[in-house]
């Protein structure tokens, strides 16, 4: 349903690239999670999905439209809710609506009337949007993104700012949608825990690549998080080397190594043995999601902070 | 077609629903009102007297409303037109931008041509209501003190010399003056526009307009022969074509090759606006 293939982008020369070389795909009524921490390059990916930020190289595809040379078909097909989203404050819930909707075609008084009503803002629509409180605001961007109705949705960490209850009743919302629509979700977030309840996939975004794309449940069953001890610290120092082509990330200094989805565990055992490394264990490790990322995230730091070699 | 028209209804909308946008026309009044005040003092009267008495003969009858009211507007658009249309202009798409209210739209399945376009005309439309107001107003503060009927005595430093009608030429006239107004400011808008699709803060594109707008108006001006090559490099002249609809004869010729300038230096701002924002990253 969405597929983005090889987004490369750098806004400044000197800079280091937002996004490097990220691809990966939606399936259709699937729920799919973003997650990165700030900077980590989940704004510009959306971005790009969203047609707001040109990809220096390849192309994301909505329901086969491309974003980047068929904007409209693409995003014809899409809602979107940003972090904070900024209404015209001055003008009431349903006025917001009737601009916004306005630049998709337009649409009937009785689909907004049931989707205001979905989204529980009917008593307030004719209110000033100045004076929602931020629950409020946040229901008021999901029944735009809902207007007209779309078959992918991409949020861009929906649930920031939200109290608990809110959290809880915007997954249920989401939940609603996919069953009852089946609607492709998209969504970003540097919550942990949400991504965990809430998506059925997930990639990890780190300083603009992708480090880990997977399940969310049952993250253990999908083995991705593998701990290699090998005889000698020369097995492990060959080991990090065949692992790097890869993209199996191996922390510095210990012996855990993270998979990418569509790696092969056993092949790159064989290729260990092949290469001579002398392997004592070769464990997978049960992991959740927040175990698996902080892990990711500790070995990419740590990567980064090596001196570099002469 | 149907569509865009409703588009730019909304737009429209959005616009006048803001109170911003009726301050501004309460400032326009205020100003109108502080002009007339100074024009209906003892000793201006007294100069407009002996001054239409020279000229025209029949002080009574050449003070009207539409005199006064045109001697209003002139006065207010001079001290604010400038200021409030490239301030609109300015704000339409680098305000919406700082604000994000533009990635709410963006997303939606619409060129950014044709936003940008839908924005664009409602500056346009907007600038109308303002210099019909702006004239109206003037027209009735005039009407207020001097009643209907009479003359009206012309003169700007535009106009080769005085012109006076008699009331339905007048009033004819008038109207046609402060319609032109929308010809004679699209350069403004069109600046403003462009500068307004850069990543820029809403008050620096204001800010660079008039200044660019009071830089070319003080060049033109000065009597050195040096600027005397670059005088058809200068907008503000041009601008001052609305006056020329007071002639008393109408310089038609003149007016269309003003117009028509003026109309291409509108179209070539919201152009280079529109090629500036084409490919422009718009990140939250």
């Amino acid at each position: 349903m969405l597929t983005a293939s090889g987004l490369k982008k750098r806004f400044d020369r000197k800079a280091p690239a937002a996004l490097d070389d990220v691809s990966f795909s939606v399936e259709a009524g699937e729920i799919y999670g973003l997650l990165g921490h700030n900077g980590a390059g989940k704004s510009t990916a959306l971005g790009i999905m969203l047609g707001m930020v040109f990809p220096d190289e390849g192309e994301v595809l909505i329901g086969g439209k491309s974003v980047q040379r068929e904007r409209q078909a693409a995003l014809s097909q899409v809602g979107a809710i940003f972090e904070s989203p900024a209404f015209y404050e001055y003008l009431s819930g349903w006025q917001n609506l009737k601009v916004l909707t306005a630049f998709s075609g337009g649409v009937d008084r009785k689909t907004m009337e049931e989707v205001v009503e979905w989204v529980g803002l009917s008593k307030r629509i004719r209110h000033r949007v100045g004076t929602y409180s931020h629950g409020m605001r946040q229901r008021l961007a999901l029944a735009q993104a809902l207007l007209p109705r779309p078959r992918v949705l991409i949020l861009d960490e929906p649930t920031d700012g939200l109290d608990p209850e809110g959290i809880v009743e915007f997954r249920e919302q989401l939940f609603e949608l996919r069953e009852k629509s089946g609607v492709t979700i998209l969504l970003s977030s540097h919550l942990l825990s949400e991504v965990e309840q809430v998506c059925d996939r997930v990639a990890i975004l780190q300083a603009g690549r992708k480090v880990y794309e997977g399940a969310t449940r049952g993250l253990g069953g999908e083995g991705q998080l593998y701990r290699i001890e090998t005889a000698s610290a020369d097995d492990l120092a060959k080991a990090r080397k065949l692992a790097e082509p890869k993209s199996i990330l191996a922390g510095p200094g210990d012996d855990l190594f993270v998979f990418p989805a569509d790696a092969d565990p056993a092949g790159f055992l064989a290729d260990l043995v092949n290469a001579g490394v002398k392997v004592r264990q070769f464990v997978r490790l049960e992991s959740t999601l927040e175990d698996l990322y902080l892990e990711v995230s500790q070995i990419r730091r740590d990567r980064n902070q090596e001196p570099k070699s002469a | 077609m149907s569509l865009f028209l409703k588009q730019l209804g909304w737009e429209l909308f959005r616009m006048f629903a803001r109170k911003r946008t009726y301050i501004g026309f309460g400032v326009f009044v205020a100003v109108e009102l502080v002009i007339y005040a100074l024009l209906t003092l003892d000793r201006s009267e007294r100069n407009m007297e002996r001054w239409i008495e020279r000229v025209a003969g029949g002080f009574d009858h050449y003070f009207s409303a539409l005199t006064l009211a045109f001697m209003i507007v002139a006065f207010t658009m001079l001290l604010l037109g400038a200021v409030f249309v490239s301030l609109v202009t300015g704000d339409i798409v680098a305000k919406e931008t700082e604000d994000g209210n533009l990635r709410l739209l963006l997303v939606r399945p619409v060129s950014r041509f044709r936003l940008l376009l839908i924005k664009f005309l409602a500056c346009q439309l907007y600038a109308i209501a303002l210099f019909w107001f702006v004239g109206l107003t003037a027209f009735l503060v005039g009407l207020t003190e001097r009643g209907w009927g009479g003359g009206m005595f012309v003169w700007t430093p535009e106009l080769p010399r005085v012109s006076i009608f008699e009331w339905n030429e007048g009033l004819t006239r008038y109207a046609l003056a402060v319609t032109a107004f929308v010809f004679a400011y699209l350069p403004i808008t069109g600046i403003a526009f462009a500068l307004s699709c850069l990543k820029i803060k809403p008050a620096a594109a204001t800010i660079v307009t008039i200044a660019y707008i009071l830089a070319d108006s003080i060049l033109s001006k000065i009597p050195l022969p040096i600027f005397e090559d670059y005088q058809h490099w200068f907008i503000t002249p041009k601008m001052q074509s609305w006056a020329l609809l007071l002639y008393q004869d109408i310089p038609w010729p003149r007016v269309l090759e003003s117009w028509t300038w003026l109309v291409g230096f509108g179209i070539t701002g919201f152009v280079v606006g529109w090629v500036l924002f084409e490919r422009r990253d718009v990140k939250s």
